[in-house]
């Protein structure tokens, strides 16, 4: 029998080539036509501890992690003390032995392969080629395509010179032999190949850097935090080819204040950061609202508060995001599912950030940031891109006049009589300073008004399924791939049950939660944080009484956990 | 490109005035640095809407409003950084960055030498009146101890900082001084600043007749002493010996130092020439290095 869908989870110590292991299969699975979505996490430390890549791989369309694992590949004994709980009836259980750290028990129904990865890489003497022999075991043993993966390493390993790839395959080589002498007990199996699609495989992060360039930003500036640096990287990379400018600022206030001058001076500008330095843009934030500058922050989440929790997920900065500054400060959150979200999404924020001059937040997470997924490759051709709206150079212009919809033009620096003031002060149309209550209540009405079209420009929700359900789950974040998968498997099994999936988060489409939830008997809102900030908002601004469902434990939900509440509640 | 490169006009000081009033106390320094101001962009022949005039917050951050430029009216301490994002996106214009001592080195502090290393491409006038005007009298990073003031009744605990050795020591490419009742040294030094292409500095003494009552205006006139005809310029120990005076009583007026380096923006230019970037770049370029 030949299972569609399985989940191969390699864990060993970081430096043993665990990720990039995790990284072969998922770009040969990919090169063989096949979905893939992955879960890694990473130690705190900054050498050694212990590390985990997941592949999960289909030919059907993947929406998470999965509940399990079906194949372990274990480098060393922690891999095995960290993961044995989950060695349940059926699971293929891949592991380092004779001569490896650890002597595992074998639980009953497992199916055990020992593979002498250590002692092999010895004999060649080469303690690096033991991933490579893990490589060819798996290879052998679950159907993972060897021509593509073969392909993947040559591609991998040929700036290194021959010998190194020779080195390489032949450790693979020796791999495949251990485990074809063990033959095969189990019943995982990696689909045969099918034509390649028109797909990239890219990291959440990565994504997000390429959705700026093509976004067209023009300044990014940037300072490192986990786990969002890997998008200063990218665009580090790619920025100066289309003549743009990525600068390290001193702090994040800095790095959002470089993006506020930037885009007055005329430039798509933005940064991405995570929680921590979110807290330290909530001022420059509001200097944004007030002067109507388009500004996008991308805030990948992770563990807080204070310093928290880096390396792990969470879905804990919605109060932040929505409400993290002084006064009544508008701004538009919006929050990706997946990776191909990152890419088109922050395509979508920068327009926003454009056209309604405000600043923009949009949401990832710890669990996306390092995810890599098979994503529809995007065509530059088709990407939409939305200007600011721009002074005509007529009349006497006044930077912050009223106009039917709340949105004034601007005027780039440099325009001859276009000459007016960004400012933070309560201000009159022509930005000069005017704290009148009655033109105070007049500018808040202007700067909120605007938004009130934004649940027209951006799809803001989306609804998984039909008619009167029993149960109704609304997810947001990457949490939503998990409830896709919950919702239809539930379904498969006779209950009625329909999925909701809020892309804008603020301002909140609240005739969107209303009219769902006027179709279910029951809403469920299943997110990773300790408050169930989702449900919060909920409460404060629609008729709905949701069921909070939360989890924290610095990892994303499975399936089964959605399953079984739905089941709970029924 | 720093205002050698911007287009001129042949404006009078008083064409750089906004129709916006000034608000500041009668007697206050910071008017004879923002006529000062008005001076040097004439001199300069800046056209206005060639100069981004930007400020944090503060009495003399307010001066932005008083400048006929385009402008930014901030936060408290963020001028600086803000200043840095539209030189990178416009390196084609001016920009004059204008504030007070509290502004610049208390609450802006952690800016300040990142901006004079990266030789960010702008002048910054700092209206060093030695206290907090706007928030009524509180001392500030170069409050001296003497001064009994708001939250100091019993006078200052603390030691005040020296703004011209900081820059120097920071990197800043072009380091001046001078005293509001001067006006027209402050001129030529901002003036000198604006041309200047790289960060430039000019730390001007103004008295703040309604807070500081120790630092008055004959308080500054007996402080101040011109830079020695033979200074050399291109000497940063010399510079730096000068401005060590400042905290013995004697404070020097002029140009203490200036220096050619590339600027923040050169450099990026620099970036973009090596990978031949250009505006229509083949984005599929990109992308395609992302398949499996
Ligand atoms: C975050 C923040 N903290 C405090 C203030 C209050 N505040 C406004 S101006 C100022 C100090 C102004 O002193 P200085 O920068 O020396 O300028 P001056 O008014 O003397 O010209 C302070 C503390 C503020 N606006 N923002």
């Amino acid at each position: 029998m030949e299972k569609k869908d399985l989940v191969i989870r390699i864990a060993g110590e970081g430096g043993e080539g665990v990720i990039s292991t995790g990284d072969f299969i998922a770009a040969a699975c990919a090169r063989a036509g096949q979905e893939v979505y992955t879960f890694k996490t990473f130690p705190a430390e900054i050498k050694g501890g212990y590390a985990m890549y997941q592949v999960r791989t289909s030919l059907d369309p993947l929406f998470n992690q999965g509940d399990t694992f079906d194949i372990l590949c274990a480098f060393n004994g922690e891999a095995y003390e960290v993961n044995r709980h989950r060695l349940v009836p059926g699971t293929a259980f891949v592991y380092d032995y004779p001569a490896g750290d650890f002597e595992p028990e074998i639980p009953d129904g497992v199916i055990a392969y020992p593979i002498p990865m250590s002692q092999t890489a010895k004999d060649m003497k080469s303690y690096r080629s033991k991933n490579m022999v893990a490589l060819g075991a798996l290879s052998a043993l679950f159907n993972i395509n060897e021509k593509t993966l073969i392909e993947v390493l040559i591609d991998k390993f040929k700036s290194k010179g021959p010998e190194n790839l020779s080195f390489n395959l032949e450790a693979f080589h020796k791999g495949k032999e251990l485990a074809a002498a063990l033959g095969k007990k189990d019943l995982w199996r990696v689909a045969d190949p099918v034509p390649a699609k028109d797909v990239l495989i890219i990291s959440g992060n990565d994504a997000v850097g390429l959705g700026a360039i093509l976004g067209g930003i023009r300044f990014y500036s940037a300072y490192p935090i986990t786990p969002a640096t890997e998008i200063a990287k990218f665009v580090a990379v790619h920025i100066p080819k289309v003549m743009g400018t990525l600068i390290q600022a001193e702090d994040e206030i800095a790095s959002i204040s470089q993006v506020l001058g930037a885009s007055y001076a005329g430039k798509r500008a933005m940064t991405a950061t995570s929680g921590p330095g979110l807290s330290l843009m909530g001022e420059m934030l509001g200097m944004a609202s007030m002067s109507e500058t388009p500004v996008l922050v991308v805030d990948v989440q992770r563990g807080g508060p204070g310093t928290g929790m880096p390396t792990k997920h969470e879905q804990s900065d919605l109060f932040l995001a929505i409400h993290g500054s002084h006064g009544d400060a508008p701004r538009i959150v919006m929050a990706v599912e997946d990776v191909g979200d990152c890419i088109h999404m922050t395509v979508e924020a920068l327009n926003l950030a454009e056209h309604y001059q405000c600043p923009v937040i949009l949401l990832s997470d710890g669990s996306l940031a390092f995810s890599t997924q098979t994503v529809p490759a995007p065509k530059p051709g088709a990407v939409k891109i939305v200007e600011r709206k721009r002074w005509d150079g007529t009349g006497e212009y006044k930077r912050y006049q009223a106009s039917p919809d709340g949105i004034s033009p601007m005027a780039d620096p440099g325009t001859p009589q276009g000459m007016h003031v960004a400012t933070g002060l309560e201000h009159g149309p022509a930005g000069a300073p005017n704290h009148s209550p009655p033109n105070h209540e007049a500018m808040h009405r202007k700067r909120f008004g605007k938004l009130k079209t934004v649940v027209d420009f951006v799809a803001p929700t989306q609804v998984d399924g039909e008619g009167q359900a029993d149960v109704g789950i609304i997810a947001w974040g990457s949490t939503i791939g998990v409830v896709r998968e919950a919702v239809a498997r539930l379904r498969a099994d006779g209950i009625k049950v329909k999925g909701f999936y809020p892309k804008l988060m603020y301002p909140m489409p609240v005739a969107h939660y209303e009219a769902f939830a006027a179709t279910c008997n029951k809403i469920l809102v299943p997110e990773v944080n300790f408050q169930g900030q989702l449900s919060h908002f909920i409460r404060a601004e629609t008729a709905i009484m949701p069921i909070s469902m939360t989890i924290c434990g610095g990892v994303p939900f499975t399936p089964i956990q959605i399953m079984n509440k739905v089941r709970e509640i029924l | 490109m720093s205002i050698a490169a911007v287009k001129k006009t042949t404006l009078k000081p008083k064409d750089y005035k906004s129709d916006v009033s000034v608000v500041w106390c009668p007697g206050c320094g910071h008017y004879g640095i923002l006529n000062a101001i008005y001076r040097a962009l004439s001199e300069a022949g800046v056209d206005p809407s060639q100069l981004i005039s930007i400020s944090g917050i503060g009495c003399s951050s307010r001066s932005p409003y008083f400048i006929n430029s385009y402008k930014m009216h901030t936060l408290h301490g963020r001028a600086g950084p803000v200043a840095t994002g539209a030189q990178l996106a416009r390196p084609d214009l001016a920009i004059l960055v204008l504030g007070g001592d509290g502004d610049g080195f208390s609450i802006g502090g952690g800016h300040m030498p990142h901006m004079a290393r990266k030789n960010v491409d702008m002048t910054y006038v700092l209206f060093d009146n030695g206290i907090y005007g706007l928030t009524k009298g509180q001392y500030s990073p170069t409050s001296r101890p003497e001064m009994k003031a708001y939250t100091t009744p019993y006078g200052g605990p603390e030691e005040p900082m020296n703004p011209l050795l900081y820059m120097l020591t920071y990197g800043a490419t072009y380091v001046a001084q001078a005293f509001a009742g001067k006006p027209s040294v402050c001129a030529e030094l901002i003036k000198g600043g604006l041309e200047h292409r790289g960060f430039s500095y000019i730390n001007i003494y103004s008295q703040c007749p309604s807070f500081n009552k120790i630092d008055t205006i004959e308080f500054y006139r007996d402080l101040v002493e011109a830079v020695p005809k033979d200074h050399d310029v291109t000497d940063l120990g010399a510079a730096i010996n000068l401005a060590r005076q400042s905290s013995e009583g004697r404070a020097p007026m002029g140009l203490l130092y200036k220096a050619d380096r590339p600027t923040l923006d050169q450099r990026m230019h620099a970036m973009v020439e090596g990978v031949n970037g250009r505006p229509d770049y083949d984005l599929n370029q990109i992308i395609d290095l992302n398949r499996p």
